[in-house]
């Protein structure tokens, strides 16, 4: 056991939990492995494996209709992963929690169920930062639908304009914001509350995308005033293939089903079905029965570090981040939001940053490089990629070390 | 630098940092016979060509590329390569680059005895960075579309 030495409540022993994520004992390329790409997807604690393995090994079968022990105890643990879900968010009732593939899904089903209730005339607004998933589907409604699609301003800074979001709700005509919570490149926490405020005072209903916001501080959905929120598990610590849909009762109980099949039917002849209840009615066939309940592991683990380690943490990798890719010649940190969360977004001057990624990974190094699925946003800010270190609960100041040295050292190389 | 690092990875020879940097075959042509265009959405690397032809040869080549290092450099060394030569000869590179840089051999494409790659070989170790073929295939990418209505 590591030496106890007294320490604030909020910090963090970052090595203990760093032995409870076995990859991170691996090398890459005879090098320790210095994984600064969490924000694409993080790596898995122990507990999150054996969860998922044990099931497998132990307790599986299909859910919600065998009428077997099996399937009854692994009914509980699927449906329990709702309960854990919906205190995560600080949802009102369990029945608001939909299990999708991920983000991107949960996304897909409100442009699809949700955009069924739109008409001509109405319009649905995004910002100039949202990743592909929060844009695509917008635009595939637009199309689909004859609403109008309209694209809120951000600052040089990479804060949402608020002035011209304001302006753009001023006709009444905007029936849904659907917004990022926090960037995935520049790092923006956006202001969710005030947004959801003018929305509301507009007429509009308000999604975020909290894909990477819940990972790093706690989420009350409540509290922010949301009407959809999505998140998907693999970047909270939990497995891929899992992702959630949190929206209000009323709305799920108003939008048409997304996809038809097992599980979402209440009666069906061959004329005609009827639907399954909330949440069930979004949940067609059998779903990721497993990682369902690895992202129930994820969030009790989480749940036990608790969110105001968790951001204390990283918001010193942050600042410490900040501060030493400052001091790297040539090098030009994206975006200068008020408030950010764990990630770092970064140019260099003469040296592409896929040959940046290339040069780290040679180190040991995994940061992301490219245009981080946004394409227009990286158009907004006149680049055409931008290389990208990302943080996560496991990270040390070390690693961030590790990355200003090497790419001082990369600079050296190309200049 | 104590040990041996990353800058000096063979991936990154001198020549394809240099050429990056000092490219000497970038630009526009007044009249290009052909051009063609090479676009990876992967990345947002990109490369135009602008080609004047003297019947089958290749009398002039320039490109204008925005992308990476590997990019920009195969970009330059293609030029170099196939300036003043035949359309044909240009597509036999193409094809013996391309099976270089997967690593098969290459006189699986071609029976007799190819042509040496020259300075091109310095791409021969991508091969183990799969991730990074394609920014050195896209030059080649364009070079192909502008050929495609050319009969060689």
């Amino acid at each position: 056991m590591s030496t106890h030495t007294t320490r604030p409540a909020s910090q963090l022993d970052v090595q203990a939990i760093r032995r409870q994520f076995p990859i991170l004992g691996e090398k890459v390329h005879d090098r320790p492995l210095v994984f600064l790409d969490s924000a694409a997807s993080a790596q898995k604690p122990d507990a999150v494996i054996e969860s998922m393995a044990n099931t497998m090994r132990h307790q599986y079968a299909n859910i919600h209709r065998g009428l077997h022990w099996m399937s009854e105890r692994t009914t509980e643990a699927y449906e329990g992963v709702r309960d854990l879900v919906a205190d995560f968010l600080n949802a009102p009732s369990r029945e608001e929690i939909v299990f999708t593939r991920n983000s991107t899904e949960a996304i897909n089903l409100v442009a699809h169920s949700f955009g069924a209730l739109l008409r001509p005339g109405q319009a649905v607004l995004i910002s100039q930062m949202e990743h592909h998933a929060n844009l695509v589907p917008w635009q595939m409604l637009r199309d689909r639908a004859g609403i109008e699609l309209r694209v809120a301003p951000i600052t040089d800074e990479g804060d949402l304009d608020m002035e011209a979001y304001k302006a753009l709700l001023a006709d009444g005509k905007v029936a849904l914001v659907a917004i990022t919570h926090m960037s995935n490149v520049l790092g923006t926490i956006t202001p969710a509350q005030q947004i959801a405020e003018l929305a509301h005072a507009a007429g509009a209903l308000v999604l975020f995308d909290g894909s990477q916001s819940v990972v790093h501080h706690r989420t009350d959905v409540q509290a922010l005033g949301a009407d959809f929120y999505t998140f998907t598990g693999h970047k909270l610590y939990g497995p891929t293939g899992i992702g959630v849909l949190w929206a209000r009762r009323t709305l799920l109980e108003d939008m048409p089903p997304f996809m038809g099949g097992g599980d979402m039917i209440s009666t069906v002849t061959f004329d005609r079905s009827t639907w399954a209840n909330i949440p069930h009615k979004f949940e067609a066939g059998t779903p990721a029965i497993v990682e369902t309940i690895g992202l129930g592991a994820a969030i009790e683990w989480v749940g036990k570090i608790g969110f105001d380690a968790i951001a204390a943490h990283e918001a010193e990798l942050t600042a410490h981040a900040l501060q030493r890719l400052a001091e790297v010649p040539g090098l030009n940190i994206v975006g200068h939001p008020r408030v950010r969360g764990g990630v770092v977004s970064f140019t260099m001057a003469d040296v592409h940053p896929h040959d940046m990624a290339t040069l780290l990974d040679r180190n040991g190094i995994a940061i992301r490089a490219g245009h981080h699925c946004a394409e227009p946003l990286m158009r907004r800010l006149g680049l055409s990629a931008t290389a990208r270190a990302s943080f996560g609960i496991y990270t040390l100041k070390e690693e961030i070390d590790v990355l200003a040295d090497t790419l001082v050292r990369i600079r050296d190389f190309f200049v | 630098m104590k040990t041996a690092t990353a800058e000096r990875d063979a991936l990154y020879d001198r020549l394809i940092v240099e050429r990056a940097r000092t490219p000497q075959y970038a630009g526009r042509l007044d009249r290009p016979d052909v051009q063609g265009d090479g676009r990876n959405p992967l990345c947002g690397d990109k490369t135009h060509l602008d080609i004047v032809l003297d019947g089958h040869h290749i009398q002039a080549i320039r490109h204008q590329t925005r992308g990476c290092a590997i990019c920009a450099a195969a970009a330059d060394l293609m030029a170099e390569q196939v300036q003043g030569g035949t359309v044909a000869q240009a597509l036999g590179m193409s094809d013996r680059f391309m099976a270089m840089l997967v690593g098969t051999s290459p006189l699986a494409v071609a029976d007799d005895q190819p042509a040496p790659l020259g300075a091109l070989e310095v791409f021969a170790p991508l091969r183990s960075h799969k991730a990074r073929i394609r920014c050195a295939e896209l030059p080649w990418i364009a070079l192909k579309e502008a050929f495609s209505h050319v009969d060689g």
